[in-house]
């Protein structure tokens, strides 16, 4: 019988070896590829049947306008006009040239830190919550979700009595305490920290709703284990809940990064970007050149640019991050 | 632990992929904006109008300013009873102008585009060098439209290479609004200061006696540097001369000094959280510019006697700037087309239905024989705060170029005066940095298009 080493040295060999149990089974030979059958055309009509509308779709709905994004880049147009003008990589250069950028791109990065962290650690520490049996925890699981089935524009609107400092609760609320009101609408700091919050009260349902699934499959038995083995609540959920919850952690990180990134709708309904544009991240950036100021060209740039860094922050987590995974 | 799945791509994935990705590209080149030079403004059209015969149906887009939808609705029948063979659909396409304006704009080229839309102060020049709307003067003849009796200002406001491109319609102006009561409280006279200096001396009396803060300010886009005009140009400032800015001017910086003063060193202003009407509704202030829009919702609103003033005058006179809203014809539409929704505007700003919309909705009476007229008379009787709107309109001026006609000059303008007043920023700095990016924005989005 061929050792371990002996196999692994033939490069050629029709046989494998499992690692972990050490058994050798016949394999075919590297070196032989079987050549596929044609797919007859019945195949190829059933594909386009049940495939093509949403390839189509896809095509028209995703593909061409984010290609057509791309191209007008490179364009200086007004939106609404018949005609522009070729610019090249002039609308990139105009954005990455602009003092304003960088502070568009701090107050993209600190929302998006503020709500993907924070929404992440608030939802698990809900979903734990939730997750154990209290008294009235199914109205406790309505009452976290609720919000996040709401419209954004609605929850913009309430919130933005909510925060006001004349009328609003949480000036009542400071006021009660002896505690003035932050200028909240006034200040391009506490703006910004007010749509993070009213953010975080919408969507935080969503992350604990997908944790509190995941830890409903966690294994009993596991828990059971370390408990006898003598492992601390503290140390069972570290050692064990979370690295058990790193696939629905990491479908999280994803979705909620590409959300938050993406967020328009309480901005817009509560601080249309500013004060002092304190609260205009790219994503609003985007909409303000391209539909107020009808630079139909620099907008798509600015687009381009958010898809880019969408896209390699995506990749980013697809290679370095899935690999901590364990499924 | 199972194996993590790995993502693979072979060299026929990449082929498909660069097919599916090629096929998309094509198609998106194949729309858009045609290349070459800014196309401008629509050529006056050559159409005879005399063969033409008007179309069955024409569309109006509108947000009904001043909650103006029965009033339109209103003017509609009245104009079908007229006309039974012309339909006009109105259309609600947006909660402000902006939204009309996007909508508008992102709809050029294709069959939504209306016959009819609103055209701000602020929008109506962007669809003119867009090609998007008709010059109206030639029309206008045709349908002996009388235009000699608009007001002279608010008609010229939409005027640009000897051409009118809009109609006044639901026009404003700031107008300054103080609480009677306070007032009475702090013994002044029962009137708006008539300039700055007095308001300055009357503050502290508003502030000890009337117990409130003096003066409500409003910042946000579209707001805070509208009602700043009056300012700007009481001290013999301005924004821009035509094209060229002039916020470094000794006037400009005078006048945002002056603003600043009011807020920091004399502290007799504030500003607003959210919405400074609501705040002076409530009793916070005891003073607001506000719009002449605003009128009838802050005469229902406020549990007290509204006073209203022509805004202070500055050392250089008395200055109000128009604001409001006209309507347009767009261009990318038939003959027959432009010629109903001519004949739809033309009744639709016509003396009767002028006083009829204003009368409703607070807006001015944009004909002078419809502010003269028996409906407005009897408005003014039953409020006479609205005398004081229509009379300020003789005072008015058309605004400047640099706020108004280049993408993003609101905005930067409001940045820096946002900056001013809630940052206490160096006015000379805070203007420099929106003169250079107003200028830009001339150079890279309107002057191809003139």
């Amino acid at each position: 019988m061929p050792t371990i080493e002996d196999l692994h040295r033939s490069t050629d060999s029709a046989v494998a070896v499992s690692v972990s149990t050490g058994v050798v089974s016949p394999v075919m030979p590297r070196t032989f590829t079987p050549r596929k059958k044609k797919k007859p055309w019945k195949s190829w009509l059933l594909f386009l049947l049940f495939a093509g509308p949403n390839v189509a779709l896809l095509i028209v709905f995703t593909y061409k306008p984010l290609l057509q994004s791309l191209y007008y880049s490179t364009l200086q147009w007004n939106l609404g006009s018949a005609s522009a003008i070729p610019v090249g990589l002039g609308n990139y250069v105009t954005w990455f040239d602009d003092p304003g950028t960088v502070r568009v791109v701090t107050v993209t990065l600190i929302f998006t830190i503020a709500t993907v962290g924070g929404g992440m650690v608030i939802g698990l520490l809900f979903a734990v919550l939730l997750n154990r049996k209290l008294h009235g925890r199914g109205a406790a699981r309505t009452i976290v979700v609720a919000p996040y089935v709401l419209s954004g524009v609605a929850v913009g609107l309430l919130w933005l009595f909510v925060f006001d400092p004349n009328f609003g609760i949480t000036a009542a609320l400071l006021d009660a305490i002896g505690v003035a009101s932050p200028p909240w609408y006034n200040d391009p700091h506490w703006a910004l920290v007010m749509v993070i919050i009213v953010y975080l009260w919408k969507n935080v349902g969503y992350v604990a709703l997908i944790y509190l699934a995941a830890l409903q499959s966690v294994p009993r038995d596991l828990l059971e284990a370390a408990s006898l083995d003598g492992a601390s609540p503290v140390r069972a959920f570290r050692n064990i809940v979370l690295p058990l919850l790193g696939p629905t952690t990491f479908f999280l990180s994803i979705t909620t990064l590409l959300s938050s990134l993406q967020s328009f709708d309480i901005i817009q309904a509560m601080t249309k970007g500013g004060p002092l544009e304190g609260t205009t991240t790219m994503m609003y950036q985007i909409y303000q050149e391209g539909f107020q100021a009808g630079r139909a060209g620099y907008s798509s740039a600015v687009a381009t640019i958010l898809f880019a860094v969408l896209l390699v922050v995506t990749l980013i987590q697809m290679k370095y991050v899935e690999k901590r995974v364990h499924y | 632990m199972t194996a993590t799945p790995t993502f693979t791509i072979n060299r026929r994935q990449i082929l498909k992929l660069a097919a599916v990705f090629g096929a998309t590209a094509t198609l998106a080149a194949c729309s858009g904006p045609s290349l070459g030079a800014g196309a401008g403004a629509a050529d006056a059209p050559v159409t005879d109008w005399t063969g033409v015969i008007p179309a069955k149906e024409i569309t109006w887009w509108s947000n009904h300013p001043g909650t103006s939808k029965l009033i339109e609705e209103e003017i509609i029948k009245r104009f079908q009873a007229e006309n039974p063979e012309i339909t006009v659909n109105l259309v609600t396409a947006g909660a402000n102008y902006d939204e009309i304006a996007q909508k508008f704009q992102a709809a050029s080229g294709t069959n939504s585009v209306p016959d009819l839309v609103l055209a701000s102060d602020v929008w109506w020049f962007r669809y003119m060098i867009n090609g998007q709307i008709l010059p109206l003067d030639d029309l206008a003849k045709h349908l002996e439209f009388d235009t000699a009796d608009f007001n002279t200002t608010l008609y010229d406001d939409y005027t640009f290479t000897g051409n009118h491109w809009a109609i006044p319609y639901a026009r404003s102006t700031p107008l300054f609004y103080y609480n009677k009561a306070v007032w009475a409280k702090a013994g002044l006279p029962d009137r708006a200061p008539k300039t700055w200096a007095e308001f300055d001396e009357w503050a502290p009396k508003i502030a000890a006696d009337g117990g409130v803060m003096p003066l409500g300010l409003g910042k946000g886009a579209s707001w805070a540097a509208w009602w700043f005009c009056n300012m700007l140009w009481g001290q013999g400032g301005a924004y821009s001369d035509e094209w060229t800015m002039t916020l470094d001017t000794p006037e400009a910086i005078a006048a945002a000094d002056y603003l600043q003063s009011l807020i920091y060193d004399r502290k007799i202003a504030t500003v607003a959280a959210v919405d400074q009407v609501a705040d002076f509704g409530a009793g916070l202030t005891g003073c607001i510019m506000g719009s002449t829009g605003s009128l009838t919702g802050i005469l229902k609103a406020a549990t007290f006697d509204v006073g209203t003033g022509f805004l202070p005058e500055g050392p250089k006179g008395q200055a109000c700037p128009t604001g409001g809203t006209g309507v347009a014809i767009a261009s990318d539409r038939t003959p027959e087309q432009q010629l109903a929704a001519g004949m739809f505007l033309k009744f639709l700003t016509n003396s009767e239905n002028t006083a009829y919309f204003s009368s409703n909705t607070g807006y001015m009476p944009v004909r002078t024989s419809a502010r003269d007229g028996e409906t407005m008379t009897k408005v003014y009787a039953e409020f006479p705060q609205f005398r004081t709107a229509v009379d300020q309109l003789e005072t008015t001026r058309s605004q400047d170029w640099g706020r108004v006609f280049v993408p993003n000059g609101d905005k930067e303008l409001t940045t820096a005066l946002e900056k001013i007043m809630l940052q206490q920023a160096a006015p000379a700095e805070a203007f420099a940095v929106a003169s250079t990016a107003i200028a830009t924005s001339f150079d890279e989005n309107v002057s191809a298009y003139l």
